[in-house]
């Protein structure tokens, strides 16, 4: 068999590997399930041989009545084509897992997280630590007999708090004692904070041998978590030689509210104004993606008009984050707030669309399981009209002339924080990120979700891999995105906006299911599970930025302290995402 | 003397009289009229400030496209005060492990070194504080020492940001004094004097003409001595917070503040001085005041332009600026200073007329030569990475592979 055809196929995993590997056959389930000792040999067949070059997400799912813990590992080619799962299951007891790290660097992060809030230990990962959490949490959030303070019930809707309408609230009665839960042996008095001794001994230290004579230095840096750069709260941990940094590493978690845990008490169309709040710039593209995902388990198509109308909002969002993401970029290179001011201003007008079609500016919460909340306004049309043939051209090209060709801006940019193409991947970095190595994946071709099979599109990509290239990028995406905005805005039909009636409890079946979309900032995903419930057993978020935070290292190594906040800059981060 | 043909002088005058009138000894009334000129110009530039930072304010929010302060007084005028207000009762706060004395000289140090630069201004023709003949000397003597505020702020607040930021301000300050010093050179060579006085009379044509890249030069590394955007490094809000001043709270942050503004502008006088003929202007030798209104204006052109600068540009990388400074400015101040000396024994001063276009075509073809050196150097910054991949598209899953 040519290697060609080899990497066009999709692997049937149980067949070539029949000791190692038995198809998951669960009922809604799909993909394999892998003997955790040939995980390793597995996945670099998997990589190698049949070319599933880039991991999009590592997660663990807890199965409480079966007493499993197991990790999902979604893979796809970077030439386009269906996702690929597979995964393995260990006792909850003592999970242990081999690392991914070695075939891909880009699960270093996202193992950190499922070792955080699941308790899965990664052997083989350089840098096991807690990662959203702190480092004297206790537990982990995510098993499902973890229980917070001030616990109530296991699922959403709760009952009555007073159902005899005596209000009695519990934490007033008892403030501390039995809804605080302390670790056996635990005392709060004498509690010293973790010093970040552990997180600083992580750094690569350079021993200077060249100048034996003159003693030098490197000094730790921390930048943020209070930082006018760092688009929020996050914290980057710098080990720098003068002005040269010599090691560096992300600490998140610092706007971390456990949404995984908080969505999968909440039904399912509870979670949808909730993903919102995930990346706050793009909130319709968090919806179309979780849309996606639940639509997928409930078997339901949303009617002609409803999926044109999610084009739209889904091309709007785009171009209001990239609006964002260069204006801020522009920022981190010391331009003072005119560039992002600038972006701002046309973000208010298509936000202005938002609200007319949603009722709300940032938190939309306008899709639903099979169609949308409510149906666009002629009035709307008639301003999105306007808006994509008239002003948003005009107004990208007065940012084309007034940026691109700057001479700073070029300094600044060009050459710095390069990723080649081989990275890129093997970090899965998606996205603007991914597209400027060099790599013109884009899940809106790869693997055509809704109906962007209809549309007239090329995907922007750069071939150096550098800051400016991820800001052409940009820049060329809001462009393709006004040119899918015209043909859907021409071709938007009449029609029903819903699939069946608006339900407030959907009936979900069990199964499990994986819905993608490609956001502004990259591949954002869902990994549903469902068991059939009121509520989803397993609600974990691909987060674009997060995952493409496993790069900013790298990138940033060799280069001057100004350039880590430019390549912050040009990942786009939004820490409501990373953070999650 | 009138007071309506020159009131500055003629308030002197009386002054002065008056003084003398009480029966004080001539050194010591001298002693007086300078301590009070002191006092009085040092009251002027504060107050100029107030409005110099509402201006700017103003303006960089008319770039922006948004008003600007507007809620205090007509088009907000008195926004600044109510910040001063403000900043007046702010705590003042010593880090713990400062360097008292370095912590509390550092912005003293910074206002003052600007202040002392008004001394040798000339603002009309009559007025000027001291028309003494090292004047240019004395601009650079001064200028170092608003670096020292600088190093000692960073240095006495025991912050790692505030440390790299006098880091900078060293590598960058000092530098470019170089191609400035240089720049400079150029109207002291056209004029024979370093007064500034007297560079600001022999100005027929005005120096930008004569030698406009030497002004180009002056202009950039003045910008960058006041470590104003591009070159504000020093205080880069997007990777060292601010700075230098990153622990200062209350008044002493103020000071620093103040001293930034009255910096930027000081080094637009001195521009408007140096090479853009200063007071001079029709009728400005007769009646003074109306000098000081071309100085103004002049002033205010250069201020404009340098608020343009603040909104729009972004900032370089402390590599890149001392690329900068080293490889472009400074040679080309060098080569500059070497052509103009010859051009102007060739060209006698007489002939005014050919000295002007002889001096327009050496700069024109210096300027493109560099800019052609410049050009060249810019296409070795990225190499492409790979031959474009093709795009990803989707592929139907094939019969499934039963495997090798």
């Amino acid at each position: 068999m040519s290697d060609l055809q080899t990497q066009t196929l999709v692997p049937q995993l149980d067949t070539i590997f029949p000791d190692w590997v038995r198809p998951d056959d669960r009922a809604g389930y799909q993909g394999y399930i892998v003997e955790t000792e040939h995980l390793l040999a597995v996945a670099k067949a998997l990589r190698d041989t049949y070319g599933y070059d880039l991991l999009s997400s590592v997660t663990g799912v807890d199965y409480l009545p079966e007493g499993k813990l197991e990790v999902v590992y979604h893979v796809f080619r970077t030439t386009g084509g269906p996702i690929f799962v597979y995964k393995v299951q260990v006792p909850r007891d003592n999970p242990v897992v081999p690392s991914l790290v070695p075939l891909y660097p880009g699960a270093e992060l996202q193992e950190r997280e499922a070792y955080d809030l699941l308790g899965i230990r990664f052997e083989g990962h350089p840098d096991l630590r807690r990662i959203l959490t702190w480092e004297g949490f206790a537990g982990h959030p995510l098993r499902k007999d973890w229980h917070e303070p001030y616990f109530e019930e296991e699922a959403k809707p709760y009952k009555s708090r007073w159902p005899e309408g005596q209000v009695r609230r519990a934490e007033d009665l008892n403030p501390f004692a039995d809804n605080v839960d302390y670790p056996a042996g635990f005392d709060p008095e004498s509690l010293v904070p973790d010093a970040d001794d552990t997180l600083y001994k992580t750094l690569f230290r350079v021993q200077q041998a060249q100048h034996p004579e003159i003693k030098t230095d490197a000094i730790v840096v921390n930048l943020g978590p209070q930082h006018p750069s760092t688009h929020g709260v996050f914290r980057m941990v710098a080990l720098l030689e003068g002005e040269k940094i010599l090691d560096l590493k992300p600490v998140m978690g610092y706007l971390h509210r456990n949404h995984e845990k908080i969505a999968e008490r909440n039904t399912f169309l509870q979670n949808m104004p909730f993903t919102d709040r995930l990346d706050y710039i793009a909130s319709m593209s968090n919806n179309f993606a979780y849309a996606l995902a639940v639509e997928k388990l409930m078997g339901v198509q949303p009617p002609e008009r409803a999926e044109y109308i999610r084009v739209i909002m889904a091309e709007l969002t785009r171009i209001v984050s990239h609006f964002i993401a260069v204006g801020f970029l522009l920022n981190d290179l010391g331009a003072f707030f005119t560039p992002s001011l600038y972006g701002i201003k046309e973000r208010e007008l298509i936000v202005d669309i938002f609200e007319m079609v949603s009722g709300s500016r940032m938190m939309c919460n306008y899709f639903r399981f099979g169609g949308l909340a409510r149906d666009m306004s002629p009035e709307a049309v008639q301003k999105t009209k306007e808006l994509v043939n008239d002003r948003l051209p005009r107004k990208i090209d007065e940012f084309d002339r007034y940026l691109t060709e700057n001479e700073i801006v070029r300094q600044r940019c060009e050459g710095v924080g390069v990723l080649t193409p081989e990275d890129a991947i093997a970090l899965s970095a998606t996205g603007p990120v991914l597209r400027a190595s060099g790599v013109p994946y884009d899940v809106r071709r790869a693997e055509p979700y809704s109906i962007y099979d209809r549309f007239e599109f090329d995907v922007a990509y750069g071939l150096h891999g550098d800051i400016y290239d991820r800001y052409l990028v940009r820049m060329e995406e809001m462009r393709q995105s006004v040119r899918i905005l015209k043909q859907a805005l021409r071709d938007l039909p009449e029609g029903p906006i819903m699939t069946g009636k608006p339900a407030y409890q959907v009936r979900v079946p069990a199964g499990e299911s994986y819905g993608r979309v490609e956001g502004p900032k990259g591949e954002l995903g869902f990994y549903l599970v469902s068991n059939g419930k009121p509520n989803p057993w397993r609600y974990h978020v691909r987060a674009p930025t997060f995952i493409n935070l496993t790069s900013l290292a790298p990138m940033s190594r060799g280069g001057k302290v100004a350039d880590v906040v430019a390549i912050l800059g040009s990942i786009d981060i939004v820490l409501g995402e990373v953070d999650r | 003397m009138s007071f309506w043909i020159d009131p500055i002088n003629f308030v002197i005058a009386w002054l002065k009289g008056l003084l003398e009138s009480w029966g004080l000894q001539p050194g010591l009334v001298t002693f007086v009229m300078y301590l009070i000129g002191a006092f009085v110009t040092t009251l002027l530039a504060m107050l100029l400030v107030v409005f110099l930072i509402w201006l700017e304010r103003k303006l960089i929010g008319r770039v922006q496209d948004r008003l600007g302060p507007n809620r205090l007084g007509p088009w907000g005028i008195f926004q600044t005060f109510a910040d001063m207000l403000k900043i007046f009762t702010k705590e003042h706060i010593t880090p713990d492990g400062a360097d008292g004395v370095a912590y509390n000289l550092a912005p003293v140090i910074s206002v003052g070194a600007v202040l002392m630069v008004w001394a040798v201004i000339p603002f009309t023709a009559t007025v000027v504080g001291v028309d003494f003949n090292a004047g240019v000397l004395y601009l650079m003597a001064v200028g170092a020492l608003g670096e020292m505020g600088v190093i000692l702020a960073g240095w006495g607040s025991n912050n790692k940001y505030a440390m790299l930021a006098a880091f900078r301000a060293v590598a960058q300050l000092i530098s470019y004094e170089v191609p400035m010093v240089l720049a400079l050179m150029i109207p002291v060579m056209f004029t024979g004097s370093m007064s500034l006085q007297a560079l600001v009379k022999e100005q027929d044509i005005w120096f930008i003409f004569l030698a406009p890249v030497a002004a180009l030069i002056f202009f950039i590394s003045s910008i960058a001595e006041v470590g104003r955007t591009p070159f504000d490094l020093v205080e880069s809000e997007s990777e060292l917070v601010s700075g230098f001043n990153i622990e200062y709270s209350g008044l002493k942050f103020g000071m620093f503040y103040v001293a930034d503004f009255l910096h930027a502008f000081t080094i637009s006088l001195l521009f408007a001085a140096l090479y853009l003929g200063g007071w001079r202007g029709p009728g400005a030798e007769q009646y003074p005041m109306l000098g000081f209104v071309y100085f103004a204006l002049k002033t205010a052109v250069v201020y404009f332009i340098g608020i343009l600068m603040r909104a729009s540009l972004p900032r370089f990388r402390i590599d890149q600026m001392m690329d900068l400074n080293w490889k472009y400015l400074t040679p080309l101040a060098l080569v500059l200073v070497a052509a103009t000396a010859v051009a102007g024994k060739i060209v006698p001063a007489e002939m005014a007329g050919l000295r002007l276009v002889v001096m327009l075509a050496l700069n024109g073809i210096i300027f493109a030569a560099a800019d052609r050196l410049m050009t060249r150097r810019r296409s070795a910054r990225r190499q492409v990475a790979q031959a474009p991949r093709p795009v990803a598209h989707y592929v139907q899953p094939a019969p499934t592979d039963p495997g090798d």
